[in-house]
């Protein structure tokens, strides 16, 4: 933003800010200048401070298209198990909106009703829809975000140009719904999207009998909007429905802190 | 012969001629008939279908007269019998040209049905029930004032009595309505209920008995002819939001919503389109209807090859739900208190446009075999109650079980490598075995196999880099198969 400074033998406001009152009036005329982002939009938080503190509002943000991404085609199930912990976070009865393209099924099946309440997600409250083609889906989620009945709308998508994701985005921000999108794999463009998580396998946590008891999933804040990229390696309880951050980090990567060139595992996928 | 399960075995409800020639009667056990006759055909009687059936004919018969009463079991008791109905023709004969011509045209019209049918016409009610069933012609006409003569021949049977007055009228030694009507009243209405004597009376005239009309089921429908015809989709969409207005004053003053609604476009030419819209919750808003035909005109090719356009339009409700008023509220509540309509017209839109089967919900089924227990139903606004997960499964699954090369440890290690899709993957640690069994209550075949019920044990396997797979290896060695095969059906989160 550019500040008009004055020039020879003119004063200007802002030559006479200075000193400790400077920033907080800066901060007011901003808030006052950009264009108004009302009050309190509800957030998912993931309860880990490590997560928290890297997005802007304190957790996943509601009203705001957020994508998912799985690091290689064969991790596209550690994504959709991500995706389902975040929407069982939602804990209200009234129905989730999952819309697939049917002719994904082939190649890695369709959602399991069994496994999504082993996940702690109550199957009862997803309406499926399949759809044909791209338009199809398009149209799907335009129509599922625009009545607003549903608490979170969950779309998978491949191609997704910047105007569409804009729209998609403002038409989640208009009803206040989470919209999440699962794309493929490839996905290296820039879209509209609030964040971009790019999710990896690792191995399970196992509890005392040697039994696998929580899934483990290396996540990767890739973009995010007004936030901090950064990776973490996450456990999820499905039985209490949160996160934690898994014990062992043995991953030097992770001890370089967060913003680790994520591009370039990016393009090592 | 129909039969009709009775206590002591099933009974006979209704027989042709040829069983009543071989000497059986209704009422009797289905076994004694057995035994009497050689061939019997027998089928299990429909009580229920034969009410709608009878309804539906007294429906027909209200070409005749405005009150037409079928004899049903829920308005009539048991000793009515259910088997015909009642037409009060009192203004209505003259229109026939007579109470004769009446009655055989109606007999003309049942027999043109292929119905047998018994007819009587009299004065009161009570008089035509026993004059049509006991009467020796089949069709006859009791002139008024004359009931006493027509009814003194008649048994016992032909007043509507219980079966426990008959039998103590027949060991009394009455036998026929003549008796009857020569006593003094005053020892049957000590001895007997009151209903003896209000039959009677009811035949012979000197009490009333009213007949309940049948009322045909309400018909919404509302239909407007163009003067000049319309071609385009936004003009159809436009006059059906009309009708729908029409019919919302109806729907409101009985209370009831629009289940599925049926739009006839008549075009110029004769053709006739139709278009059906079914709906999960019972609607009476416009707005709602108008988009739903506009998103299903729009899957159609209907209206763009119109032809000259079409010159009528119709909308008709064909299922109606009870849809009570709901007291708006002056202060908008929170906004969760309508999110269930929200969700009902989402859902309806949906399915218009896409189709109803591709809109769906996952519903729990109570099989063991994981691809079998679940089905996807379709959304209609209701949610199936799943149980609390057991067993470990996992979140994909894939739609045919695809086969891997596994090596493993005989007969029943678990996988220690195996090669699925190309790609080999080494074993870091493996979870199992859950052995479910071949469903042997059901004949089916196994998609891979030659036909035989297998068992299968599953996996839990992990490889080094965590990805998790459901592997499962069917036939038990040894005891069930010489070589058993290894399938990859799922993968966990």
């Amino acid at each position: 933003m550019l500040i008009p400074m004055p020039r020879d033998g003119e004063t200007s406001d802002f030559a006479d800010l200075s000193g400790t009152q400077s920033r907080a009036v800066v901060i007011a005329e901003l808030r006052r200048l950009l264009p108004g982002r009302e009050g309190s939009r509800q957030t998912l938080p993931f309860g880990l401070a490590a997560l928290d503190s890297c997005l802007p509002e304190g957790g996943l943000a509601c009203g705001a298209l957020h994508e998912v991404v799985p690091e290689a085609q064969n991790t596209i199930a550690a994504a959709f198990g991500f995706i389902v912990a975040l929407l069982a976070h939602i804990a209200c009865p009234p129905p989730l909106i999952f819309v697939m393209p049917a002719y994904g099924g082939r190649q890695h099946g369709r959602l399991f009703g069994h496994g999504l309440n082993g996940l702690g997600l109550d199957p009862g409250r997803l309406i499926l829809i399949e759809t044909a083609h791209r338009k199809e889906t398009l149209w799907a989620l335009a129509e599922a975000l625009r009545s607003g009945a549903p608490h979170a709308v969950v779309g998978m998508i491949d191609r997704l140009d910047l105007k569409t994701s804009q729209k998609l985005h403002l038409a989640a921000a208009d009803c206040g719904l989470p919209l999440l999108l699962m794309r493929p794999a490839q996905t290296l463009e820039s879209s509209a999207a609030a964040t971009r998580w790019r999710v990896g396998t690792r191995r399970a946590a196992r509890d005392r009998f040697g039994l696998y008891a929580r899934p483990r999933w290396h996540l990767q804040l890739e973009r995010c909007r007004n936030g901090r990229p950064g990776q973490w390696v996450v456990e999820y309880d499905h039985v209490a429905h949160c996160f934690s951050l898994a014990a062992a980090l043995a991953d030097p990567a992770l001890s370089r802190g967060p913003g680790a060139q994520p591009l370039q595992q990016a393009g090592r996928s | 012969m129909l039969a009709v399960a009775a206590a002591g075995g099933p009974r006979i409800a209704a027989l042709n001629e040829a069983a009543a020639a071989a000497g059986l009667a209704c009422g009797e056990p289905l076994a004694d008939a057995r035994a009497k006759a050689g061939m019997l055909q027998v089928r299990a009687g429909d009580a229920t279908a034969d009410d709608a059936a009878l309804r539906r004919l007294a429906l027909w018969a209200t070409r005749y007269t405005p009150t037409a009463s079928p004899l049903c079991r829920d308005i009539w008791s048991e000793e009515n019998g259910a088997d015909g109905f009642f037409l009060d023709v009192e203004g209505a004969a003259h229109l026939f040209g007579g109470e004769q011509s009446l009655i055989a045209d109606l007999a003309g019209r049942l027999a043109y049905f292929g119905l047998p049918a018994r007819l009587a016409v009299a004065a009161t009610p009570g008089a035509a029930w026993a004059a049509s069933r006991f009467h020796p012609a089949s069709c006859c006409v009791l002139p008024s004032g004359e009931e006493a003569a027509a009814l003194e021949g008649l048994p016992i049977e032909a007043l509507r009595l219980s079966l426990e007055t008959r039998r103590a009228l027949r060991r009394l030694g009455f036998k026929t309505i003549g008796a009857l009507m020569d006593q003094p009243r005053a020892p049957f209405a000590a001895r007997f209920a009151a209903e003896l004597l209000r039959r009677l009376d009811q035949a012979l005239g000197r009490i009333d008995e009213p007949l309940i009309p049948i009322v045909a089921p309400p018909v919404y429908h509302s239909l407007q002819y163009l003067l000049e015809p319309i071609v385009t989709a936004a003009a159809v969409v436009a006059r059906a939001g009309r009708l729908m207005q029409n019919l919302v004053h109806v729907l409101t003053r009985d209370d009831v919503g629009a289940r599925a609604l049926r739009l006839c476009l008549y075009r110029v030419d004769g053709a006739v389109e139709t278009i059906d819209i079914g709906l999960t919750a019972p609607t009476r808003s416009v707005s709602h209807v108008t988009r739903l035909i506009d998103l299903k005109l729009e899957t159609l090719a209907a209206v763009e090859d119109g032809g000259f356009g079409f010159e009528a339009i119709g909308l008709a409700v064909t299922r109606t739900e009870a849809m009570p008023a709901r007291q708006t509220e002056l202060i908008s509540a929170a906004p969760d208190s309508d999110r269930a309509e929200r969700c009902a017209a989402l859902i309806d839109a949906l399915r218009q446009r896409l189709g109803p089967h591709r809109v769906r919900r996952f519903e729990p089924v109570a099989r063991h075999l994981p691809e079998r227990a679940e089905a996807l139903a379709q959304a209609d606004g209701t949610a199936s109650a799943w149980p609390a997960p057991e067993q470990t499964r996992p979140l994909l699954l894939l739609p045919h079980a695809e086969p891997a090369e596994v090596t493993a440890l005989v007969p029943d290690g678990p996988p220690r490598c195996f090669c699925w899709r190309g790609v080999t993957y080494d074993v870091a640690g493996s979870q199992g075995p859950e052995r479910i069994g071949a469903e042997w209550w059901r004949a089916q075949k196994s998609a891979h196999g030659d036909g035989e019920n297998l068992t299968r044990d599953y996996f839990v396997v992990e490889d080094l880099g965590g990805h998790r797979f459901w592997l499962y290896r069917e036939g038990l060695y040894q005891r069930e198969t010489a070589s058993a095969r290894w399938f990859v059906q799922g993968l966990f989160a």
